[in-house]
C-alpha cells in the first residue's frame, strides 16, 4: 500500500517544470524516432544514454518512458500512410491501416490506433504500477540457485524467440556474455581478458555497445540501403491532407470493436513484455492474431480493419509497461529500450531488485507516471494538435539525419568520460553490429547477452560454491527448479510446438 | 565460380573471423591467475570456458548452414561502398577530435557525411549552412544546455 502511495506520488513529481519538460520533450523525439521508418525509440535512449551523464536521473528516466511510449505508438503513422512501419512493432497496423488509407480512411485508422496505444499504453503502465509490488514480494522469494536458473531462461527464450536463426541467436548473445567477462571477475579482484591494456581493467561500458549497435550501425545501415525509390514514396506523402476531425474514432466503430478486445490485447501485451526479448513486434502480433481468431468479422483482417489496428496498437503499447517488470526486478530486460534503460539506471547508481522499490522507489515513481502520463494524454493530444503534420516527417532529408544522429553518437560518447577510447569502442562495435545485422545476428541479443552475463556468472558460482560444487542444487532448489522447467516449457512451445502445427497445416 | 563466392562471402568469413576470436579468448582464459582455490570447484575461468565451448558448437552449426547453402545470399561489394566511407569518415573524426577540436572536427566530418549522403551537394553555399548549423546546433546542445566542456584547436595537442 505504502509503494502504491509512493507511485502516486510520481505524478506530483511530474508537476515540476523541469521534469515536465523533459517528459513533453521525451514525448516529441520518441514521436518523430518512431515515426521515422529506420529509426526506432532504442535509437533515441541510446542516443539519450550519453546525456544521462549530465541530467538528473528523474528527469532522465521520466524522458527515457515518454520516449519509449510514444515510439511504440508513432510507429503506426507511417504504416498507416505510407504503408512503412515506422517501427517493426507497428507491421500489424500496416496491413489494415493503409488500406484505410487508400479508401480515404487515414484519419479514421490513425485514430484508432491512437485510441488503442492510449487504452493500452495505459492499462500496461496502471498493470506495472499495481504488480510491482507482488513483483517485488515474489523476486525476495527467489534464492541463487532460482536467480541462475530466472537468468538462463531469460537468455534461452531470448535466443529463441527467432527460431530460423537459433544458432547465430547463441553466437550473439553468448558474443555478449564473453564481451561482459572483459575486466575485473564478478566475485574475486582479478582482471581478465585485459591482454596487457590497463584501459580494459574496468571492463566494457555498456554505453559504447549501446551506442555502436544502436545508433552507428544504424547509420552505416542507412548508407548501405539508402533508396531513392523510398525518397520519392516519402515526397509523395508531403502533399497528403488530413483533417484533425477525422482522426476522432466514431462512437458505433468502438463499440463494434468491443471493450473487451482493448482489455485482452492490452492484457496479452502486458503478459509479453514481462517475456525478455520479446518486444513490441511480438505483442502486437500475438494480440493481432487472437483478436482475428475470436473475432465476429474475422474477414474484415487484412481488408481494412479497425478492431485489427485497435488489437495491434493495444497490445504493442500495453508492453511497455510489461517490460519494465522483469528489468526493476531482476534486472532482465523485457524488450531492447527497457535494455537501455537498464543502462541509464546503472549509470545513475541504481541497482535493480525488490530493494529498489523499498529504498529508491521514489525515483522510479515519476518515471511510471510519465508512461501512463504519456499514454493517456499525450497520445491523443499530440495526434490532434500535430496529426496532419506527422506524415511530412519523414520527408526529411537523410543526409541532415543521420549525419545529427552520427554527431550526437560520437560526440556523447566522448562527454560520458572524456575520452576517446569509448568513441573507438562505439565505432568498433558499431562496425560489428553493421556486419551482424547484415548477416542475420540478433544485435538485441548481443547487449541482452552483455547485460546478463554478469548476474548469470555471479549466480552461477556462488550456487556451486554454497553447494560444495554440487550442480545437483539447481535441481533439488524448488524456484530453481520452477525455472528450469519453464525453459523447457517455452522450448517446446517455441520451437516443437509450433513447428508441428506447421507441418500438419502444410501436408 | 558461385561457390567460390560463397567461401569468400561475409556469411562464411564473419563466423570464422568469430571462431579464430573464440580461439584468442580461451587461449587467454588459462591465463587467467586465479588467488585462491575455485569455491565449489568454479572460478573465474568456468564461465568463460563454458561460453567458449558454447560458441564454438553454434559457430560450427553457423558455418555448416553457410557451407551448405546452394546459392549465396551476399550482397554485392558495391553496396558496402557508403558505409564503408562513413566507417573511414567516423574513425578520422575520432582521431582528430581532440587535437583538431569540436569545431573543425565537426565541421569537416558532417561534411564528410554529407558527401557520403549526397546531401546538399550541388548547392554549395547551403552545404556549408547546414554544416554550421549541425555543428553549432550540438555545440550548443552539449557545451550550452548541459555544460560539457568539448575539446578546442587551442586546447589541443595541435
Amino acid at each position: 500500500m505504502e509503494t502504491l502511495q509512493t507511485f502516486m506520488g510520481g505524478f506530483a513529481e511530474l508537476l515540476d517544470p523541469t521534469v515536465f519538460l523533459f517528459m513533453v520533450s521525451g514525448f516529441l523525439i520518441g514521436t518523430f524516432f518512431g515515426a521515422m521508418p529506420g529509426l526506432t525509440s532504442v535509437l533515441a535512449v541510446a542516443l539519450l544514454l550519453p546525456i544521462t551523464y549530465s541530467i538528473d536521473v528523474i528527469p532522465a528516466l521520466v524522458m527515457c518512458a515518454a520516449i519509449f511510449m510514444a515510439g511504440m505508438y508513432s510507429g503506426s503513422i507511417t504504416a498507416t500512410t505510407i504503408n512503412i512501419p515506422g517501427a517493426p512493432s507497428s507491421m500489424m497496423t500496416a496491413i489494415e491501416g493503409n488500406i484505410l488509407m487508400k479508401r480515404g480512411k487515414g484519419a479514421n485508422a490513425l485514430g484508432h490506433a491512437a485510441l488503442g496505444s492510449m487504452v493500452g499504453g495505459s492499462i500496461g503502465a496502471l498493470g506495472l504500477m499495481l504488480f510491482m509490488p507482488l513483483a517485488a514480494k515474489l523476486a525476495l522469494l527467489i534464492r541463487t540457485p532460482g536467480k541462475f536458473s530466472l537468468v538462463l531462461f531469460a537468455l534461452v527464450v531470448i535466443i529463441i524467440v527467432d527460431k530460423r536463426h537459433i544458432a547465430k541467436g547463441v553466437v550473439a548473445a553468448f558474443l555478449g556474455v564473453m564481451l561482459a567477462t572483459i575486466g575485473i571477475d564478478v566475485l574475486q579482484p582479478i582482471p581478465r581478458f585485459t591482454f596487457g591494456t590497463e584501459m580494459l581493467v574496468e571492463g566494457i561500458d555498456i554505453m559504447p555497445i549501446v551506442i555502436g549497435a544502436f545508433a552507428i550501425s544504424e547509420v552505416l545501415t542507412q548508407a548501405q540501403s539508402w533508396d531513392l525509390s523510398l525518397a520519392e514514396t516519402l515526397n509523395a506523402s508531403k502533399g497528403m491532407k488530413i483533417l484533425r476531425r477525422d482522426f476522432i474514432p466514431k462512437w458505433a466503430e468502438i463499440k463494434e470493436i468491443g471493450v473487451f478486445t482493448y482489455l485482452r490485447s492490452a492484457l496479452i501485451g502486458f503478459g509479453i513484455g514481462m517475456l525478455p526479448g520479446a518486444g513490441g513486434s511480438m505483442a502486437a502480433f500475438v494480440s493481432y492474431a487472437t483478436a482475428r481468431g475470436v473475432s465476429k468479422q474475422p474477414e474484415k483482417y487484412g481488408n481494412g480493419s479497425q478492431e485489427g489496428i485497435a488489437a495491434a496498437e493495444s497490445g504493442n503499447n500495453s508492453m511497455c509497461g510489461g517490460a519494465f517488470v522483469p528489468m526493476l526486478m531482476f534486472g532482465i530486460p523485457g524488450d531492447p529500450t527497457t535494455a537501455v534503460v537498464l543502462g541509464v539506471l546503472i549509470i545513475n547508481g541504481l541497482q535493480p531488485g525488490p530493494r529498489l522499490l523499498v529504498q529508491q522507489a521514489s525515483l522510479i515513481a515519476p518515471m511510471f507516471a510519465a508512461l501512463f502520463v504519456s499514454a493517456l494524454i499525450l497520445i491523443p493530444l499530440s495526434l490532434f494538435l500535430f496529426g496532419p503534420y506527422f506524415v511530412k516527417i519523414v520527408s526529411l532529408p537523410k543526409g541532415l539525419l543521420y549525419s545529427s544522429i552520427a554527431v550526437v553518437a560520437l560526440v556523447g560518447s566522448y562527454v560520458a568520460t572524456y575520452s576517446v577510447f569509448q568513441m573507438t569502442l562505439a565505432l568498433m562495435f558499431g562496425i560489428l553490429a553493421y556486419v551482424m545485422r547484415n548477416q542475420g545476428y540478433s544485435t538485441v541479443s548481443l547487449l541482452l547477452g552483455f547485460i546478463l552475463g554478469p548476474d548469470l556468472e555471479t549466480y552461477f558460482r556462488r550456487a556451486l560454491s554454497m553447494s560444495d560444487g554440487n550442480p545437483m542444487v539447481f535441481l533439488t532448489s524448488l524456484d530453481s527448479l520452477f525455472f528450469l522447467l519453464l525453459t523447457l516449457v517455452f522450448v517446446y512451445f517455441i520451437l516443437f510446438r509450433k513447428e508441428k502445427a506447421a507441418t500438419a497445416e502444410s501436408s | 565460380m558461385s561457390k567460390l563466392k560463397q567461401f569468400t562471402g561475409a556469411g562464411l568469413l564473419f563466423p570464422i573471423f568469430l571462431f579464430c576470436l573464440t580461439t584468442v579468448y580461451l587461449v587467454a582464459t588459462f591465463n587467467i591467475r586465479t588467488m585462491f582455490g575455485a569455491d565449489g570447484g568454479v572460478g573465474p575461468k568456468t564461465m568463460p570456458v563454458v561460453s567458449a565451448i558454447i560458441m564454438y558448437v553454434a559457430l560450427l552449426r553457423v558455418i555448416m548452414t553457410e557451407f551448405l547453402k546452394t546459392e549465396p545470399e551476399e550482397k554485392s561489394f558495391q553496396s558496402h561502398l557508403r558505409p564503408i566511407g562513413v566507417a573511414i569518415a567516423t574513425g578520422g573524426y575520432i582521431l582528430f577530435f581532440v587535437p583538431l577540436g569540436y569545431w573543425l572536427s565537426t565541421f569537416v566530418f558532417v561534411a564528410a557525411l554529407f558527401l557520403i549522403f549526397k546531401f546538399q551537394t550541388k548547392r554549395p553555399l547551403l552545404f556549408i549552412v547546414y554544416d554550421l548549423a549541425i555543428t553549432a546546433a550540438f555545440f550548443g546542445l552539449f557545451a550550452g544546455l548541459f555544460s560539457v566542456r568539448l575539446p578546442t584547436l587551442t586546447g589541443g595537442i595541435l
